[in-house]
């Protein structure tokens, strides 16, 4: 099957290849952050950091509310994702498992509203927060992050219910429960992967997310890390040591995630995909 | 109410079920109708008005006049050029990044997890952190690009500072952040190919090269065509990298269309020109999408 001779040689050199692609960024960012001002501004540059220190860290929480940065977005994110996964549960449900008529009209709307470019949503929805008040509340950033994972939440829990034998939910209803109760005690655990999937999917969106945030939270004790690390550059100065001890501390959230429910997360993301 | 429902019938009554599906479906349905259905809407509507808050807070309808300000206004086909040459480059460009990273990555490997990792994480990374860091590579002084270039005889570039060389470095970063994603979904695609095939394509003696056209690649079309249109949709949308790396600079050489949303609507507050320039970019992005629609989930039904 396989074209080379020396297989393994071949496999190393494709392993490292990927590998080296997909990790160096992060990594040299991480070995900025580890440079003094010093090191970071002489040429030629260096590769490895020759007196590594965690000095810009502490500089980095000082110096900016990279804290509260973190904190905001640790509300938003979080908070979406429970609203995305729970009003999504519900829909995928009805839509798996009762007849509703239309579905398939509702499952492409479904597809078309994720499509929807954010840029244009961005003008509307700043008007109307803005007239509600609500302009630099949590509330502003959380509803419109779990509306932008729904339908891809929403597609996903489809099909994993839609997996799940429509027996056992039979049983448990001969047995006397609800369809509300069938739908908590077989459905829900036995989905747990799926809305697990779903929910890594919407909290690495909505931590990512730059340009809702920025207009809709723009108070600095308001901004979530995407904000907050991107304003530091200034008119003309770029703190480097600053920015990027910044940046890995956002970045580790996500890289926590991401490396412990890589097979989860990569399952979710291509299904769709491959599926159609 | 005596439509034919016979799974249903012995645990729960037609109607009932009807109106828990109806229910359910509600939370989702006013979600998306408050942050999408209704702000698209009110886009549309404001777009025929003339309504800047610099001006004053009055809106006064104007028809289609912000519409025609749009096809007389040389920054938004400046936008919608950059745009346009952004999807032409960076959607082929992921494309072709992607399908190699995907078949290294689908080589027997023992150890699985850092090759996957490997594609995950350009896909995690914030696309304005990823804008930041290439920032950072571009840099003409203490750069990586430079560095090397110097390294290898070269001459130092100024990256982010020349219209032209800003632009490839903004498409550089945008084909590495989306490849991974690319090579993802069609690495899930590859393992969909049954092995027989090759065993059967190599009896025949076929050559490694002959494999790849005649059986990877038609097996794979409708992963790659599932890639194609997704990254095309998210391409038209383009905003966080050039944002970080340039703001549209040098000049406006690196604006797209949704960056000229946002200065116009959020900083400049002209609201009714802002809305009618983001319906064209709501537009370009549904049409693609309806293409979708049409034959990616059509074509299974």
């Amino acid at each position: 099957m396989n074209p080379f001779k020396n297989l393994r040689l071949w496999v190393w050199v494709a392993a490292a290849i990927v590998v080296v692609n997909g990790f160096f960024p992060s990594v040299w960012i991480f070995f900025t952050s580890l440079k003094l001002e010093g090191e970071l501004t002489r040429i030629p540059i260096t590769y490895w950091p020759e007196n590594p220190t965690f000095q810009n860290y502490l500089q980095a929480f000082r110096e900016q509310p990279l804290g509260r940065y973190f904190l905001n977005s640790v509300i938003v994110a979080v908070a979406s994702t429970l609203l995305c996964v729970g009003v999504a549960s519900l829909a995928a449900y009805a839509l798996a498992r009762l007849h509703v008529p239309r579905r398939n009209l509702i499952l492409s709307l479904l597809v078309g509203v994720s499509m929807f470019p954010v840029a244009s949503l961005m003008v509307p929805l700043y008007q109307t927060f803005n007239e509600l008040g609500l302009r630099n509340n949590y509330l502003a950033l959380i509803l419109p992050h779990a509306a932008l994972s729904l339908p891809v939440a929403t597609l996903t829990l489809v099909s994993f219910f839609a997996g799940i034998p429509r027996d056992l939910e039979a049983a448990a209803m001969v047995d006397g429960s609800s369809r509300l109760g069938a739908l908590w005690r077989i459905v829900v655990p036995l989905s747990a992967p799926g809305v697990f999937t779903a929910a890594i999917l919407a909290f690495v969106n909505s931590w990512d997310e730059f340009l809702l945030a920025s207009t809709l939270l723009p108070a600095k004790a308001m901004r979530t890390l995407p904000v907050g690390i991107q304003l530091y550059q200034g008119e003309y100065v770029f703190p480097w040591p600053l920015i990027s001890a910044a940046l890995v501390v956002a970045l580790v959230p996500v890289a926590l995630v991401i490396a412990v429910f890589q097979e989860r997360v990569v399952g979710g993301l291509t299904q769709g995909g491959v599926k159609g | 109410m005596t439509r034919p429902q016979p799974r249903y019938r012995r645990s729960l009554g037609d109607l009932s079920e009807r109106a828990l599906a109806f229910w359910l479906l509600v939370p989702a349905g006013l979600l998306l109708g408050l942050i999408a259905l209704y702000p698209v809407l009110r886009l549309v509507y404001t777009s025929f008005f003339q309504y800047q808050l610099t001006l004053g807070p009055e809106a006064s309808f104007n028809g289609l006049e912000n519409y025609a300000t749009a096809l007389r206004d040389a920054r938004f086909w400046n936008a919608l050029k950059n745009t346009s040459l952004i999807v032409l480059i960076t959607v082929p460009g992921a494309l072709v990044v992607g399908l190699g990273l995907a078949l290294l990555a689908n080589l027997p490997f023992r150890v699985k997890w850092p090759v996957r990792l490997g594609l995950l994480l350009p896909w995690a990374l914030p696309l304005v952190f990823v804008g930041l860091i290439f920032q950072w590579f571009f840099d003409s002084q203490y750069g990586v690009v430079n560095d090397i270039i110097v390294r290898l005889g070269g001459e130092r570039q100024f990256w982010l500072f020349r219209p032209d060389l800003a632009f490839w470095a903004i498409c550089f970063t945008i084909i590495w952040k989306t490849s991974s994603f690319v090579a993802l979904i069609l690495l899930a695609g590859l393992q969909t190919i049954p092995k027989e095939l090759y065993e059967a394509a190599e009896v025949d003696g076929a050559s490694p090269f002959q494999r790849f056209w005649r059986v990877t690649l038609p097996l794979l079309t409708p992963a790659i065509l599932v890639a194609l249109i997704f990254r095309t949709i998210t391409a038209f949308q383009t905003f966080d990298i050039p944002y970080a790396m340039t703001k549209g600079g040098p000049g406006n050489a690196t604006e797209t269309l949704a960056m000229y949303v946002r200065v116009t609507s959020i900083e400049n507050l002209n609201f009714g020109y802002g809305s009618a320039l983001a319906v064209l970019l709501f537009l370009l992005s549904m049409a693609i999408t309806v293409v979708y629609l049409r034959y990616v989930r059509g074509a299974d039904e």
